[in-house]
């Protein structure tokens, strides 16, 4: 939900002289650029445990952000208060990091940033807003859902489900006079059950995660989660480790996504291309996987978890090729990085909130579908993995190694999904991996899980992947 | 920069206000931190940092219920009228007869300055600005690129420097008062080298200390600079069963989910491998963890846990018997067991006396893989079953013969720990679990 910028100017009791004011004292040791991230969230959440619904909360966490940049270095200082006198004084703070520097700015070139917020192509509008609702409204919702988790599957022992939202009101302005604001809901329920079957116990956890209000919590959503949280369980109870090393691996669609998150999102963020510790670093314009491979970075899709109207520095959110038929045309760019490479920003400077300077952030990230068939993909594997559930991943940026937890999958002999696995972790090299994928299917899900990326900040991010063989991964096992 | 006065008086004001405005009982918590920072990036100031935080949490109990609720809105009028949302709010949930306050001769009743456990050093406020950024700088070794690279090309160095000041009180309406203060002083660096055929080898170090004198900043960068060189030019290896020692730097990952397992909300949820464990022998004799909480000035000793209750030394697995679960009031009403504590804050794993350090324990497995870092991966809470990807190199005959990486290291818990074979005393001062480098034996690696 979009307001007008008066509705944010009250908020933070704040005006546009103030603005200035507070932009000029930060920039009188000659930084070149500056600007102001103005952030008040309220967060509630409600835990149902042991069958009730007897823990919740909210929290408030409110304050302003102001960074200072002189050349590409930074100044950073933050307030819990926006006074007039406590924003001078972190204008001061931040700009220590600035001495002399000639105050010409190349951050504030990009015009499609400027104009004012339009309410109607917010990309997540809110029908029902989680405060307009006393928070008992949504307990039968949860009691509902664990009603559908156990006429499901009466082994299920015990759940917790975890309602979480926040609304975090967003004004931003700059040096360059840009003034932006925003107003972000987010959703999320977590659900994790644990299972008992003949002495032996498992667990699932599934989640969804949207920008949206409180009518997201719809019947149908309760059936799909309950659906989900027990679909598996006899094959998990049967799942065994098999035997590791390097094979075949066919990512199922949809949460496979956090492949292209951790093996290339991250090495594409242009931070660590602007430092060369990426290994992708001085590969642009270079092929990097097969023809037909199109990689996206998209902050546009409405409601999803990743997308926004604007970055945190007032950037329109967009939607960003990384790689277009096998080749590298872009990396995740903020501000700094931006000008360091002398193109626009591509809408990636994220922040966690006012405490932190942005960085460049991956929003959702996703391959697009191929033209294979996920079943024809299958048989084409003479020994491999099917993989289909992910618990986290990892990536070590400058060597290109990443890991993925897999919570479940099966083998594939002779082009048959055979025995069930659970509980291994995949490595591999991210270039090596891109250059290793032999088919794309054309069947692309975004996930909508909870996904969260935790690079020195945690923010909400979003992926997806069609049906893709990867020719050689190492798989954990016996 | 410590809670003032006046803000101890907010505090007890909320916690007053509460009382008289429909909660039974309740608990208020009031932080503050101060951090200052310096990042440096390849011999140069890259970033400064300045913040204070201030946050205020409220756990109300009222008509048998209970919430959590936190501000970092310190105003008197807008908190009070957040605490009558926040009662109203409890009494919308559904009743939880097992919420409760922990009985008052359970709380720790001296810690009245906060620095009791000598975490505090006060020559933090001497520290200026030039200070910390030549003290950045001179950590750094980029000056000297020149003539470090050989046989390899240095891409990076990134650095970081910070202080923090901590400050926190607790206060509960049965009388509470409960202070912590400490202090912590942190410098790490990553190096990305470049070897001759192209390829980027990354490595870190830190160090942290809650006293400045304490703080190891000159090495950093260097040791970081070694640690990644020596990782230029790695073998594959074939996957099988090998000895292994995990590094003291990491080993600390192998212990974790093993004291997650005996908290109680995963045992109370069915949700640990460790459940009914208690007075078990599961674990060879010579595992031994203790808890040391108030081991003094040293990190993450602490006098109580979020409850108020007072910590004390505490074994949790004494050779090799499972011998306490970490159970809050809450938890420990529904198990039905007596409560403990909510958790361990400062662990040690107790050296076995067979090695002095890493080198010892190296020749004394002769053969098998040392693990130097994780690389992702995870366990599951339930089994016990775990598989991580691994970083580290092959030694044979007991010296180190080539770096490895692309690996993963697979198995269960209870049978990883049966197959330890050794420790040694190496374990590093800066980390909040004290665990050595440790060696097992016959564990699965997929490469």
């Amino acid at each position: 939900m979009i307001f007008q910028k008066e509705h944010y100017f009250g908020i933070f009791s704040i005006d546009t002289t103030l603005l200035q004011k507070v932009v000029s004292e930060a920039l009188s040791s000659g930084g070149s650029w500056c600007d102001l991230f103005f952030e008040n969230t309220s967060y509630g959440n409600l835990l149902l445990r042991d069958g009730a619904v007897t823990s919740g909360g909210f929290h408030v966490d409110f304050g302003a952000g102001v960074r200072v940049l002189s050349g590409e270095k930074t100044g950073y200082a933050y307030s819990e208060s926006t006074s007039p006198a406590d924003l001078l004084s972190c204008a001061r703070a931040a700009s220590a990091i600035a001495s002399g520097a000639t105050p010409v700015s190349p951050y504030g070139t990009p015009n499609p940033s400027r104009g004012t917020p339009n309410p109607n192509a917010d990309r997540y509008p809110v029908l029902k807003g989680w405060e307009s609702a006393p928070m008992d409204s949504y307990l039968p919702w949860l009691q509902e859902l664990e009603a559908k988790v156990k006429a499901l599957d009466p082994r299920m022992v015990k759940l917790i489900a975890n309602l979480s939202f926040q609304s975090s009101d967003i004004l931003m302005y700059n040096s360059a006079g840009e003034l932006k604001w925003d107003s972000r809901p987010l959703g999320s329920i977590s659900l994790m059950a644990v299972f008992s079957q003949n002495g032996l116990t498992e667990n699932k956890s599934v989640s969804r995660s949207l920008r949206a209000g409180a009518e997201m919590l719809t019947p149908e959503l309760s059936d799909s989660l309950a659906r989900e949280v027990v679909k598996g369980i006899d094959q998990r109870f049967e799942a065994r480790r098999p035997k590791g090393g390097q094979m075949s691996v066919v990512m199922g669609a949809g949460a496979s996504g956090i492949l292209l998150h951790e093996a290339m999102g991250h090495a594409f963020e242009a931070d660590f291309n602007r430092k060369g510790t990426s290994i992708f670093a001085g590969k642009m314009g270079s092929r990097i996987c097969p023809e037909g491979i199109n990689i996206i970075d998209d902050g546009t899709i409405p409601g999803l978890r990743g997308s926004l109207n604007y970055d945190d520095e007032g950037i329109p959110g967009q939607k960003t090729y990384m790689v277009e038929d096998g080749i590298l045309t872009s990396y995740l760019h903020d501000r700094i990085s931006a000008a360091h490479y002398g193109v626009r920003p591509t809408g990636n400077g994220r922040r966690e909130s006012f405490r932190y300077a942005p960085l460049p952030r991956m929003r959702c990230t996703y391959m697009e579908s191929g033209n294979a068939k996920a079943d024809d993909i299958i048989s084409s594997v003479a020994k491999g993995i099917f993989v289909d559930e992910f618990s986290n991943g990892q990536v070590q940026i400058g060597e290109g190694d990443f890991t993925f937890f897999v919570k479940s999958g099966f083998l594939i002999e002779n082009g048959r999904l055979t025995m069930p696995v659970k509980d291994i972790n995949i490595i591999g090299n991210g270039p090596a991996a891109l250059a290793d994928i032999r088919a794309v299917a054309n069947d692309l899900i975004i996930d909508q899980g909870a996904w969260t990326c935790g690079k020195e900040q945690s923010v909400p991010v979003s992926c997806g992947i069609p049906t893709v063989l990867i020719d050689k991964l190492t798989v954990g096992g016996e | 920069m410590e809670i003032s006065k006046t803000e101890i008086g907010l505090a007890r004001h909320c916690l007053d206000y509460a009382l008289s405005n429909g909660a039974q009982k309740a608990r208020v918590t009031l932080s503050k931190t101060l951090m200052n920072l310096i990042g440096i990036l390849n011999g140069e100031v890259d970033k400064v940092s300045q913040s204070l935080d201030r946050s205020i949490q409220i756990q109300i109990f009222a008509d048998g219920r209970f919430g959590s609720f936190s501000s970092n809105r310190l105003e008197k009028e807008g908190l009070e009228s957040f605490i009558l949302k926040a009662v109203s709010t409890v009494k919308m949930l559904e009743e939880d007869s097992f919420r409760d306050l922990p009985a008052v001769e359970r709380l720790e009743k001296n810690a009245m300055n906060g620095n009791e456990l000598g975490l505090l050093d006060t020559s933090l406020k001497e520290i200026t600005p030039e200070r910390r950024r030549d003290l950045s700088l001179a950590s750094s070794l980029w000056s000297r690129k020149n003539a470090l690279e050989k046989g390899f090309k240095l891409i990076s160095e990134e650095g970081e420097y910070s202080d923090n000041f901590f400050d926190s009180l607790t206060l509960d309406s049965q009388g509470l008062y409960a202070r912590h203060c400490e202090t912590s002083f942190e410098i790490g660096f990553e190096i990305t080298v470049e070897a001759p055929d192209g390829r980027h080898f990354s490595s870190y170090w830190w160090d942290a200390a809650p006293h400045f004198k304490d703080l190891q900043w000159e090495k950093c960068s260097e040791k970081a600079l070694e640690r990644a060189v020596a990782q230029i030019d790695p073998k594959e290896i074939e996957g099988g069963k090998y000895n292994v020692v995990v590094e003291s730097e990491c080993a600390g990952k192998l212990v974790t989910p093993l004291l997650s397992a005996l908290g109680g909300y995963s045992l109370q949820q069915h949700n640990s491998f460790l459940e009914d464990s208690l007075g078990k022998q599961l674990f060879p004799e010579k595992l031994n963890i203790i808890d040391f909480p108030r081991t003094y000035g040293e990190n993450g000793s602490r006098l109580f846990d979020s409850e108020g209750v007072a910590t004390r030394e505490m074994p949790i697995i004494q050779n090799g018997k499972v011998c306490t679960y970490f159970l809050n009031s809450y938890m420990a009403a529904k198990m039905g067991m007596p409560p403990t504590i909510e958790d361990a804050t400062h662990v040690k794993l107790l050296p076995t006396g067979d090695c002095k350090d890493l080198s010892e324990l190296i020749q004394k497995v002769r053969d098998g893989i040392l693990i130097c870092g994780f690389n992702g991966g995870n366990s599951n809470p339930a089994t016990g079953n775990f598989s991580y990807g691994i970083e580290g190199f092959l030694f044979k005959d007991g010296k180190i013969v080539c770096p490895v990486r692309e690996m993963l290291v697979t198995g269960s818990f209870l049978e990883l720990w049966g197959n330890l074979i050794a420790t040694a005393d190496d374990a590093r001062p800066c980390l909040l679990k004290l665990v050595p480098s440790l060696a097992f034996k016959d564990i699965d690696i997929s490469a």
